[in-house]
């Protein structure tokens, strides 16, 4: 027995007030150890899917639509464009390529693309069985469809049209599905690929390419950076198409969610602060309650230190143990919750390890349970002992 | 061996309390008599080094204890003073061999299973050892305190009124064990009491 021990000891005597104090702080850490890592989560799926493409051309409309339908495919097109004007653009000596993008039909939930081979090169989606399309209405699996939809190379499939379930058949043609593709952590893995031309027959019910072909967007990498400053303003203010700019559309959805965050982080901390007032509490009351046998521990030759120690111990074990269950906790939610978020979730490429922003919890914990003993740790050093032990 | 000189103490600034001088040899005991709001606690808390005297010097083995630093008292005390207080107080979370091995722990003595479980018996305490303080009966805990003084075979014990909450036949058993543990480990003995029961029990003894 020592009083590292009876620190211990004195903590689990107590469960109810251990158990508030521990459950506090748990939740405080908690709720921020979630924001950071879905925060992570976020961006990283953000920055990870812009691959290189610095400017999206489409249709006039919202530019973080434009943005979000076709670089994440998580939102409706803005419209449409006409193929040789999105083409002209790309003639430009600043521009390196061009992808073109047709969209607006699904299956299951999942977007059918009409697109080049440029686009899984795009990201660096590898075939993992069977090949490319090479002829209309053939297409390719990103990894996710293929499983959840256990399609297989040599099944036939009939579009919908729209993006959700539910909506009109295009019975006219059936895809064929010649080959699927690695999974890219991505969002390729939720896309199938075709060509354009593929997109143009099931929605003009012939086979002939149309007198000005539509698309819904072209991606568009420059060869310099000056193309960025020249050719985004060009377009939106020479043609009635829209140029949108990854970067400057995702660091401004990322200051909109910042801010929601900034607000439930700062209610995390009002958590973590009451779970120190907690600690405070019960470490406060026990001693004062036990303040007989602090003195006689001091009778025994225990020092003014060596009590200092016990207290510290105490509340630095509970918000340090708070701030462990606390990132445990974060991370079995967010797998529950990427379990109940559907197959068309950007969460499966989970990173659960810990953050850099995380690490500063425990000091911060640590700096909570020294501030939580302080009181009690004056009151233990100047415990008058006669007077303690003769009003016993 | 315990020697006082000229020790007084005041609470208030206008009353002061003197002491007799007291001279102790190795395996002496004194039994000191008084009456409630003599000061009689006092003067235990001056000789256990809980209290500084305010003239005066207090020696055992030749160390005026109270000159040393507040550590080093501390320590010292642990090593070479057990007190037996009037109520007894334990560590509430631990049973009563984990009290008796803490505070082994904390006068810096070997923790020995093997002569705690003898101590234990011998004040009729085995099968206690695990139990807690709050489970144990007046005289139990009584005796058990005794053990948590006796159990680091200190140089001097002191009781302040160890027997005036116990029954008479509860009484003289605990004096007997307090001067057998005093005995056996060759530790002075000075008991404070105001209890009559114990004035034939030792010679040794002064009036307050």
């Amino acid at each position: 027995m020592n009083t590292h021990k009876l620190g211990w000891r004195n903590l689990l005597s107590n469960p109810l007030n251990t158990a508030l104090s521990l459950l506090l702080m748990t939740f405080g850490v908690g709720i921020i150890s979630i924001l950071l890592l879905l925060n992570n989560q976020v961006e990283n799926q953000l920055q990870n899917n812009i691959r290189g493409i610095d400017m999206v051309v489409g249709a006039k409309g919202s530019p973080l639509q434009l943005i979000l339908s076709s670089l994440y495919h998580v939102d409706a097109p803005t419209g449409n464009i006409s193929y040789s004007l999105a083409k002209k653009i790309t003639k430009n000596p600043l521009v390196d390529f061009g992808i073109p993008l047709s969209y607006g039909d699904s299956y299951n939930g999942f977007r059918i693309v009409g697109t080049t081979h440029q686009y899984p090169k795009l990201y660096d989606a590898t075939i993992k069985e069977g090949r490319l399309w090479s002829a209309p209405l053939e297409v390719v699996l990103g990894s996710s469809v293929a499983t959840i939809n256990q399609l297989d190379i040599g099944d036939d499939f009939y579009g919908t049209h729209g993006l959700i379930e539910g909506g009109h058949i295009h019975d006219n043609y059936a895809y064929k599905v010649v080959g699927t593709l690695n999974k890219t952590h991505s969002t390729i893995d939720q896309l199938i690929l075709t060509n354009t031309q593929s997109v143009w027959q099931v929605h003009n019910h012939n086979e002939n390419t149309p007198e000005d072909p539509k698309i819904t967007s072209m991606l568009v990498k420059f060869k310099s950076p000056i193309g960025l400053i020249q050719i985004p303003r060009k377009v939106n203010e020479t043609t009635n198409l829209q140029a949108a700019v990854p970067a400057l559309e995702i660091s401004r959805l990322t200051n909109l969610l910042g801010f929601g965050l900034q607000s439930i982080n700062t209610i995390a901390f009002i958590i973590i602060i009451v779970s120190g007032i907690s600690i405070f509490i019960s470490l406060y009351n026990s001693l004062k309650q036990r303040r007989y046998e602090l003195a006689l521990m001091r009778v025994q030759g225990a020092t003014k230190k060596q009590l200092v120690k016990l207290v510290l111990q105490e509340g630095i074990t509970l918000s340090l143990l708070g701030t462990i269950f606390g990132l445990i906790i974060s991370r079995k939610a967010i797998l529950i919750m990427s379990f109940y978020v559907d197959h068309k979730n950007t969460l499966d490429n989970l990173r659960l390890n810990l953050t850099k922003e995380e690490l500063w919890l425990f000091p911060v914990a640590a700096l909570i349970g020294l501030l939580a003993a302080l009181i009690p740790i004056i009151f233990v050093y100047n415990i008058n002992i006669p007077k303690t032990l003769s009003n016993a | 061996m315990l020697k006082t000189k000229g020790v007084t103490f005041s609470y208030e600034e206008d009353s002061l309390i003197s002491f007799p001088d007291l001279e102790l040899r190795t395996g002496e005991n004194l039994l000191i008599l008084g009456e409630s709001g003599v000061g009689k606690t006092t003067l235990i808390q001056i000789i256990a080094g809980l209290l500084k005297p305010k003239t005066g010097l207090v020696e055992l083995n030749g160390t005026n204890y109270h000159k040393l630093t507040q550590k080093k008292l501390d320590q010292f005390r642990g090593k070479h003073i057990g007190v037996v207080f009037q109520k007894p107080h334990f560590v509430r979370n631990i049973s009563i061999l984990e009290n008796i091995m803490l505070s082994l722990y904390l006068s810096k003595n070997n923790q020995e299973p093997k002569e705690i479980s003898r101590l234990l018996s011998q004040l009729g305490l085995k099968n206690k050892a695990n139990s807690l303080a709050d489970q144990l009966s007046q005289g139990e805990q009584q005796r058990a305190a005794i053990a948590l003084a006796a159990a680091k075979k200190p140089d001097i014990i002191l009781a302040d009124e160890p027997t005036s909450s116990l029954d008479n036949s509860n009484c003289s058993k605990t004096i007997n064990l307090l001067k057998k543990q005093a005995l056996s480990n060759k530790s002075q003995l000075i008991i404070i009491t105001h209890d009559q029961r114990l004035k034939d029990e030792f010679k040794n003894q002064i009036t307050l």
